[in-house]
């Protein structure tokens, strides 16, 4: 039982990373439809924002300010940071290509996937990095927390867990229950009748990056206050992310949502329970199966094709 | 070499006939007016047949090794070769058949694996070359089409993504493979060693004499090159590469013509993987060894970059494309070599954009005595501002004009790095006079940038210019270089 | 079409013919002499990108300052040539750049390469063309101590100046048992060469001896244990964690006290890195111990930190270091030997294997084994780390 309930801890951590991640997929397909490759990297150059960000205060040994403040400060720094690079990225290589064939755009993400990757490894170098949140307070993050039954649940979870939610909420805020995100439900709805209703197609994209990176630079920071970073996270964070988006219906954002926390509890029990070496069979078998049975995914819309 | 004009050589029709569109018709007018002595050669070089481009090629190829001694410079060539095999078989999926393949290199991978399970001692069966070659191919084309099926199903992106996943699926499984039901099949991590190299008639042919390649396996390479370049490009001027033209331009009209839609889908990807297997035989009996990791996405971007820098759809294109990126990306490793070639291709550049705009010729002008007062003004302020030192080709320019510190601090290689992209990006803005002012500083800091950031760390950097090279082709020339431009209907 | 097709036909078969014809090259090899006048080229073979970048930049600084400052003491010039061998490439790079130096007339050794699967792929080529290669950090058994046929054995020209995987293994489970007195161990693997054969030497160790050993394998792309930990049983001693990467040593350590189980990590000498890896109570234990323990390696720390501001000093650096300096020894005694001249480039190995060096930058003396290309009386060092984040030196070779 107690198994249990430390791979379901495991399990919503891992999610609300990934659904995040996924969030910025799912958003910008919906409103692009298209594979955003550079979000992976997008999130690794959070996670780096965030590191210089938490060296600058003083770091894990020696901070500056009281460690909410540290963390809320970090957390936005990399939202920002990364928020900026998606405006960039999508004014500089997604917009003169939005009425080019499909394959353009994705292979141009690609593109800047590589590009990013790569200069963060020139600059950076490729040792990995980690935040030392080990030894603050007196590793309060790590030995505080609350128990259930034998199992602790350290600070450091909780925080991570519950600001993914805090951030979920704000984003479902955001989408549904103001103008700009209106606007954007229907521009992903229909692009053309969009623009022909008077909105700015241009200023929603925009939103949409905005939105979605910041997310990851979130995300970003969560991550690697629990483990270490390196320029080549981007990929395979990147790669679970989409695997989250695609399963939970892309153009969905409570798909998203949903995926993301799937993916984490597939990826902690089958770690827990049948074996570390094949979970990431399990969690690639799942999303091929997703795509030839349901290719929609759960809470996505049946693609019509208008002829 | 025009692959996509069916009238090359064909007498001038008087006016439109019956059944040809008037675009078409007036190709060869248009053709006809090229004028001057360069047209008059462009089109005594349309009338030379396929195949004689083709001999040349092969012949130049095959002589070069006559000149070039080095078992360097042999095996790079060897390696050209083997991208030049792999970008042929990835335009079949990607230039032909329309699909985002991005798991091409899996079937790459499961070629070598094949290999190495066929002749070497992993399960100590040695198969002569002559028959498990072939029996590769077919496996690949096999493998190619189960891969296939999902594709039927599955519009543009999220085949992409099941391919991706196929790759990844790949990796899992060759690298877990070492302990299935308690076998050990594909080696694991260790992958798998010591695996023959190609043997015909019973004679092992050696990968080394005396530590240096052997050269025979470089002419094995391009005898498999021009048999797989022929073989597609006989598939390509079938009905099937038509009805894969018509696909790729409007799927929905194809299947409306009543075209088997799913079936020429399984056969490019069938094509493409036989191709790649292959590849992957030479590959392994070359290297020796195969390991899970050699198969990883690096080496896609790469082959991706190849075909869209050639043009995907036009086979002579993509083996050009394979032919400009493969030495590049070895001669980007060394420092003076990166040097010359960021150098050349910037005058080259700027004199051929001249052409076009007197401007530009102002902007080169401008960035060099910018760069002279730039350096004699750091020089005057601090000596160990322009004290670096630096090897290789065109060392003179970086002492005279680059401004090269001995020592960078740490926060200017991350600030003019970034510094560098903003001015591009800002370049890109402009418009008129402003532009060319601008690019004069932006010139001189990527100068700056390669020389100081690049040149210190060549291995990221080479992946940087690919990278942006793939960015840039798409955004200014999606057709790469000899392709032809595509109308999407929508 | 049939012409086409008999056209393809002939050029095969005319390629094959051409290939059972093989043709000769005039370029370097193992007989060319060499003068001892002018540059020696130095190529390193290593990975200086991917997920293995951070051990070769590391190394790549360690081998250039040594190029910097120790040929004038032999009277020699060097130049050192970087060769990129990204661990995700695979051996294709390793064998393109092996080639390449071969063809180079100066080139009369090659420092690394780092990883035990270039070393593997390469040792065959090299040796073929006469080419030494002291390597600091491929420490697979079978490059030196193998049995001929195993696919990863090197040859006489393989060198290396620090010990073998199965020393470290054996080292390690003996402290385990002999002062931990360990009743269970978890041991992981991350599914590559290093740490797999690492962790199995261990894993027979420890069971010959009765220790109940548990054995984890994680991709290597894994950076959080959590699910690794919740399996990690209650009454484990110690968890055995031969990674190459320090911040994963440090992850694991953390989750297990997040987790609240009482094994402690014990890392390989992969894990050495005072700045990443500090949770108190965990063990590693590592080839050399930290030279700054040796006064006379003061010089050599500080003209390297002075031209490495801000970095520490790691495990991987020194024994580079060690690397050059066995190199540059092996060449001036070639060239005193013959007068100047280098008559033939396979002299150099001879001459490597007689090398002896005082005050050694790894500590002592150094000398190659008669019987093996391994460094002689070599051993492991075992460290604990120590409630202010500090490595105290438990246990020496031979202890």
């Amino acid at each position: 039982m107690d198994t249990f309930i430390q791979l379901t801890i495991d399990a919503l951590t891992l999610g609300s990373v990934y659904a995040l991640i996924a969030l910025g997929y799912t958003l910008v397909y919906g409103v692009l439809k298209l594979l955003n490759f550079a979000h992976g990297d997008v999130f690794m150059v959070g996670s780096f924002i965030g590191f210089g960000v938490f060296n600058a205060l003083g770091g894990g040994s020696t901070p500056k300010v009281p460690v909410w403040l540290l963390l809320t400060l970090v957390t936005l720094a990399a939202m920002v940071g990364c928020a900026g690079l998606g405006v960039v990225i999508e004014r500089f290589a997604y917009r003169p290509l939005r009425d080019a064939p499909r394959i353009a755009p994705l292979i141009s993400a690609l593109g800047v996937s590589f590009f990013l990757a790569n200069s963060m490894q020139l600059l950076f170098g490729a040792q990995p990095r980690n935040y030392n949140v080990f030894n603050l307070d007196n590793g309060a993050l790590y030995l505080k927390g609350f128990d259930i039954g034998q199992v602790r649940v350290p600070l450091l979870r909780i925080i991570t867990i519950t600001s993914a939610f805090v951030l979920m909420l704000v984003l479902w805020f955001l989408v549904n229950r103001t103008r700009t995100g209106k606007a954007m439900r229907a521009t992903s709805f229909d692009r053309e009748a969009a623009a022909m209703m008077g909105i700015d197609i241009d200023r929603v994209i925009v939103f949409t990056f905005v939105l979605g990176s910041a997310l990851a630079g979130a995300a970003g920071v969560m991550f690697a206050l629990r483990v270490p970073t390196t320029v080549s996270i981007g990929f395979v964070s990147g790669l679970k992310g989409f695997t989250a988006a695609v399963i939970g219906g892309i153009g969905s954002v409570p798909g998203a949502m949903a995926g993301g926390l799937i993916l984490g509890f597939a990826e902690s029990y089958t770690e827990g329970y049948v074996s570390t070496k094949w979970s990431d069979l399990v969690v690639f078998c799942l999303l091929i199966a997703f795509m030839i049975f349901r290719p929609q995914g759960l809470l996505g819309r049946a693609d019509i094709r208008k002829v | 070499m025009t692959d996509s004009t069916p009238h090359s050589g064909h007498v001038p029709a008087e006016g439109p006939a019956v059944g040809q569109d008037e675009w078409v018709a007036r190709h060869t007018e248009r053709r006809l007016r090229r004028e001057g002595p360069l047209g008059r050669l462009q089109n005594r070089l349309d009338l030379v047949p396929w195949w004689a481009w083709l001999v040349l090629f092969l012949a130049l190829f095959s002589l070069f090794p006559l000149v070039e001694k080095s078992g360097y410079v042999r095996i790079v060539a060897f390696d050209t070769v083997l991208y030049m095999l792999l970008a042929l078989g990835l335009n079949v999926v990607v230039g032909w058949g329309g699909l985002l393949d991005l798991g091409y290199v899996a079937f790459y991978g499961i070629g070598a694996y094949t290999y190495a399970f066929l002749d070497s001692n992993q399960f100590h069966v040695h198969l002569p070359t002559i028959v498990s070659v072939p029996l590769i191919v077919a496996l690949g084309a096999v493998v190619g089409l189960l891969l296939g099926l999902p594709s039927r199903r599955l519009s543009g992106d999220y085949l992409a993504i099941v391919t991706l996943f196929f790759l990844q699926l790949f990796q899992t499984l060759t690298t877990n493979g070492d302990s299935v039901g308690g076998h050990n099949i594909t080696g694991g991590p260790f992958g798998i060693l010591n695996i023959d190299p190609y043997s015909f008639f019973g004679h092992q042919l050696p990968i080394q004499h005396n530590g240096i390649f052997n050269v025979a396996y470089l002419y094995v390479a391009l005898g498999a090159f021009a048999l797989v370049f022929v073989a597609l490009r006989f598939v390509n001027h079938s009905r099937t590469g038509r009805a894969w033209r018509s696909l790729r331009e409007d799927p929905l009209a194809a299947e409306a013509m009543g075209m088997p839609v799913s079936w020429l889908k399984l056969m490019s990807f069938s094509f493409g993987a036989a191709v790649a297997a292959l590849t992957g035989t030479l590959f392994a009996a070359v290297t020796g060894s195969v390991f899970p990791l050699a198969f990883y996405f690096v080496l896609l971007i790469t082959i991706y970059t190849m075909v869209i820098l050639g043009g995907s759809g036009n086979q002579a294109g993509v083996v050009l494309g394979a032919l400009v990126i493969a030495p590049l990306l070895e001669l980007l490793r060394d420092a003076g070599k990166s040097r010359v070639i960021f150098f050349l291709v910037l005058v080259g550049g700027l004199a051929l954009a001249s052409r076009r705009s007197r401007g530009l010729a102002a902007v080169a002008l401008g960035t060099l005595v910018f760069g002279f007062a730039l350096h004699a003004i750091a020089g005057a302020v601090h000596a160990d501002w322009v004290a670096g030192e630096h090897q290789g080709g065109f060392a003179g320019v970086v002492d005279h004009w680059v401004v090269a510190p001995a020592h960078l601090a740490r926060w200017i290689p991350p600030i003019a790095y970034v510094g560098t992209i903003v001015a591009v990006l800002v370049c890109t803005l402009l418009r008129g006079a402003p532009r060319l002012v601008a690019l004069v500083p932006t010139l001189y800091l990527a100068a700056f940038v390669w020389e100081n950031v690049m040149l210190s760390k060549p291995e990221p950097a080479r992946y940087i210019v690919l990278g942006l090279i793939l960015i840039a082709l798409m955004i200014l020339r999606p057709n790469g270089l000899l392709g032809e431009r595509r109308v999407e209907i929508i | 079409m049939k012409k086409a097709i008999a056209l393809a036909l002939a050029v095969l078969a005319t390629s094959i013919v051409a290939a059972s014809a093989q043709g000769s090259s005039k370029v370097a090899n193992a007989s060319t002499a060499v003068s001892c006048k002018g540059t020696f080229d130095l190529p390193f073979l290593t990975p200086l990108t991917g997920g293995a970048g951070f051990l070769g930049t590391e190394q790549a600084s360690w081998a250039k300052y040594a190029v910097k400052t120790l040929p004038s003491q032999y009277g020699l010039k060097v130049k050192l040539l970087l060769g990129d061998t990204p661990a995700e490439a695979g051996p294709a790079p390793a064998l393109a750049l092996a080639q390449k130096y071969i063809a180079d007339p100066r080139v009369v050794a090659v420092l690394g390469p780092s990883t035990s699967g270039d070393a593997g792929a390469t040792a065959k080529p090299f040796f073929a063309a006469g080419i030494a290669e002291v390597s600091p950090s491929a420490t697979h058994t079978d490059l030196t101590y193998g049995t001929p046929g195993d696919p990863l054995t090197g040859t006489p020209a393989f060198f290396r100046d620090v010990a073998r995987d199965d020393q470290q293994g054996s080292t390690d489970a003996a402290f385990m048992i002999g002062k931990l007195h360990v009743k269970k161990v978890v041991s992981m693997d991350f599914q590559e060469p290093y740490s797999v054969g690492l962790s199995k030497e261990v894993d027979d160790a420890l069971q010959k001896h009765g220790v109940t050993v548990i054995h984890f394998s994680a991709p290597n792309t894994t950076t959080d244990y959590s699910a690794y930990v919740t399996k990690v049983p209650s009454d484990t001693d110690i968890v055995f964690f031969p990674t190459q990467k320090p911040g994963d040593a440090q992850t694991m350590a953390q989750q297990l006290i997040e987790q609240g189980k009482k094994a402690k990590v014990f890392g390989g000498d992969g894990s050495n890195d005072p700045s990443q890896f500090k949770v108190p109570g965990s063990y590693l234990s590592n080839f050399a111990a930290p030279i700054s323990l040796f006064p006379y390696n003061k010089s050599i720390i500080a003209g390297w930190q002075k031209d490495n501001p801000g970095k520490q000093v790691g495990s991987f650096g020194p024994p580079t270091f060690g690397a050059v300096q066995i190199i540059l020894q092996g060449i001036k005694a070639t060239c005193a030997d013959d007068h100047g001249v280098i008559k033939a480039r396979h002299d150099v190995i001879r001459h490597i294997k007689k090398v002896k060096i005082k005050n050694f930058i790894l500590g002592g003396n150094f000398a190659f084994s008669t019987k093996t290309n391994d460094p002689l009386n070599r051993g492991f060092y075992i460290f604990q780390i120590q409630s202010n984040g500090t490595y105290k030196l438990v246990q020496s070779p031979g202890a």
